[in-house]
């Protein structure tokens, strides 16, 4: 019984996402104790209102990692699917706010489907595929909007409110959020799918031998990623009311590819969980804010992001040496045995 | 070119061609280093935040009173230990140099944010600044200072890579790593010397930038890594190493200038002026695929041709 309990902690602890849960713990505990105002309810919102944004593109984000992708163009493609949505709004005050919803998901999977086509049919790396695209998709948003941003008051009020409001207590934008992860939760572990997503990243030769479409699956994470973002635009119209084609989404590609990378994302493909993203979007949320709210210079921020990227690609490499280690040992022993 | 000299008759005129090299002059440096690191297999996305924190640390020894001589000496040892510490973060833990760099992109960033703060430093010596604008041949184009140092830096690198035995090592050890390692390559120590050549490099660009602009802002040179980097990957360089030329970054640099040149005279915002690069970009990697495709199924077909004809 003693040894049964026992392996069950020590799973736990090897479990890479409980070492980032017990870090949030602490950060939490450390930005609490220095300033009481960090608990407080419009501050905790605040911060969950980022992490929301976060997770919806760094969930996507997660399973075109895993297939050994990347796509830098998430920030831009946000930025596309809010302005074209919020063109719309504007042309049409009455336009349903569904409609406006898919309206965004549908540019942001037209984004992604063009990175997608880039990386599969054209054969260019993803990293310098998406790199261009980062700049097209902006240079797009500018040309689109010619270079005049949409106000708060001509946003509907239907797509602030998802901001805030919503049927069962939590806001909608959080709701988008846990879906996201659920979806690529549920993908990932319970399906076929999910399967030949990490097959194709853990090996895109034997994948490909095994009759996997290679190009097939890599559009389709391209894309699914372009849908997150596009929803990702939505919320972040409902957050902030103001579209402006300069800002909006600009820099997101690097707090999203941080957060899958925290959360235990090997950059090369083949593994990685949605939990472990979610935990990582929570604690890059956690420690912005908090930063702030205790009084450290802002200036800090981008050192600390830095300094969490390189110790969690530090402590995950070691550790997948050592399980290395022991395998190979246990392979070694079983053989002498023999 | 042609587009832009339709735009404005300013656009060929050779003094105007030589001078706004100036601010294409860093961006032209830093990815001649990068294309070392590149041919590595490595990448380096942290050379526009080592170049703000060594123009930090220059701004900052300035403004306690340090004469501009050994302010520059230190920004371009700051760079030195800065890709230094890159180059060692990547080999001692053996982690990818993509992620490597993200995060030092930010760490440096933050550095010089800290070490700045909000201020502006400026108040340079008469003597050091406005080195775009020196001639080091007289007359009219003339030759100003910055392109000098460019081609010289050209045929530098073009030596290093193409003629010596360290150039040889760098692109055996990008092309084959494992192969190179068992031939006596230390692949390792040459990865270590391209990050500490582009931190180096990063360092000499800050000088060059606080001398062009006269002062120095937490904020400087964001964004030029996008720029440097399109300019190796488009003269031909493999993103996965192995394979590069400096002939073909320093083409890579001026087409990139003549772009953005034309469309600034066309006076075209900024973000589209960047599409347009990132465009180029992507064609140039596409071109080439589609044309193979196009060959292999022609000869495809030929051969099919053939085999019927002997039938």
């Amino acid at each position: 019984m003693t040894i049964k309990l026992n392996s069950k902690v020590t799973y736990l602890f090897k479990k890479r996402e409980f070492g980032i849960f017990l870090f949030i713990l602490i950060l939490l505990a450390v930005f609490g104790t220095l300033e009481p105002r960090f608990f407080r309810s419009d501050n905790l919102s605040a911060i969950l209102s980022s992490v929301g944004i976060l997770m919806v593109v760094g969930a996507g984000q997660t399973l075109v990692i895993v297939t050994r992708n990347i796509d830098l163009s998430v920030g831009s493609t946000l930025g596309m699917a809010a302005m074209v949505m919020g063109m719309v709004a504007r042309e049409n005050p009455d336009f349903p706010i569904f409609g406006l919803i898919v309206i965004a998901m549908i540019v942001g999977g037209l984004c992604g489907l063009l990175n997608g086509l880039l990386v599969s049919y054209g054969k260019i790396p993803a990293i310098i595929a998406t790199l261009g695209t980062l700049a097209i998709i902006r240079g797009a948003v500018f040309l689109v909007s010619d270079n005049v941003q949409i106000d708060p008051n001509d946003v509907p009020q239907g797509i602030i409110n998802l901001a805030t409001t919503s049927p069962i207590g939590i806001p909608w934008l959080l709701i988008f959020a846990f879906l996201s992860i659920i979806l690529v939760w549920y993908v990932s572990s319970k399906t076929l799918l999910g399967k030949r997503i990490y097959a194709v990243g853990s090996n895109p030769e034997g994948a490909i031998s095994r009759g996997l479409s290679f190009n097939k699956i890599t559009i389709m994470v391209f894309v699914f990623v372009g849908v997150l973002a596009g929803l990702g635009g939505v919320l972040y119209t409902a957050r902030y009311a103001t579209i402006n084609p300069a800002d909006v989404g600009r820099g997101l590609e690097f707090d999203v590819i941080s957060a899958v990378v925290i959360g235990g994302t090997n950059i090369f493909g083949g593994s990685g969980t949605a939990l472990g993203t979610a935990l990582g979007c929570i604690l890059i949320g956690i420690l912005s804010n908090g930063l702030t709210v205790v009084g450290v210079s802002p200036f800090w921020k981008a050192c600390a992001t830095g300094f969490l990227i390189l110790a969690a690609v530090a402590i995950d490499n070691s550790v997948r040496k050592r399980q290395e280690q022991n395998f190979l040992l246990a392979i070694r022993n079983q053989r002498t045995v023999k | 070119m042609i587009y832009g000299s339709l735009g404005s008759e300013y656009f060929l005129d050779p003094s105007s061609i030589i001078f706004n090299t100036g601010r294409y002059i860093e961006i032209g440096l830093l990815a001649l280093a990068l294309t070392f690191v590149i041919i590595n297999g490595d990448i380096d996305l942290s050379v526009a935040s080592t170049l703000a924190a060594s123009a930090g640390v220059l701004a900052k020894l300035f403004e306690s009173g340090v004469p501009i001589f050994w302010c520059c000496v230190a920004s371009i040892f700051t760079g030195l230990v800065l890709g230094l510490i890159n180059g060692l973060i990547v080999i001692k833990l053996g982690l990818p140099s993509l992620v490597v760099t993200l995060a030092t992109l930010a760490l440096y960033r933050g550095l010089t944010q800290v070490i700045l703060g909000d201020g502006v430093v400026a108040n340079y010596p008469e003597n050091f600044v406005g080195f775009d604008q020196r001639l080091v041949i007289g007359g009219n184009p003339g030759l100003p200072a910055p392109l000098a140092l460019f081609i010289v830096a050209a045929i530098i690198f073009y030596y290093i890579l193409h003629r010596s035995n360290y150039g040889l090592k760098n692109i055996m050890s990008g092309s084959n790593p494992s192969s190179s390692n068992f031939s006596g390559i230390s692949v390792n120590r040459v990865r270590l010397l391209a990050f500490a050549l582009s931190g180096t490099v990063a360092g000499i660009c800050a000088v060059m930038i606080t001398s062009r602009l006269g002062s120095t802002i937490s904020n400087v040179g964001l964004g030029l890594e996008l720029l440097a980097i399109t300019a190796v990957v488009l003269g031909g360089t493999d993103i996965f190493g192995g394979r590069g030329a400096i002939s073909g970054t320093v083409v890579a640099l001026f087409a990139i200038m003549a772009v953005r040149e034309a469309l600034v005279i066309q006076d075209i915002n900024g973000q589209v002026q960047d599409a347009a690069i990132g465009l180029l970009l992507i064609l140039t990697v596409l071109v080439p695929q589609i044309r193979s495709y196009y060959v292999e199924k022609r000869n495809r077909r030929k051969r099919f041709n053939e085999a019927q004809s002997r039938t």
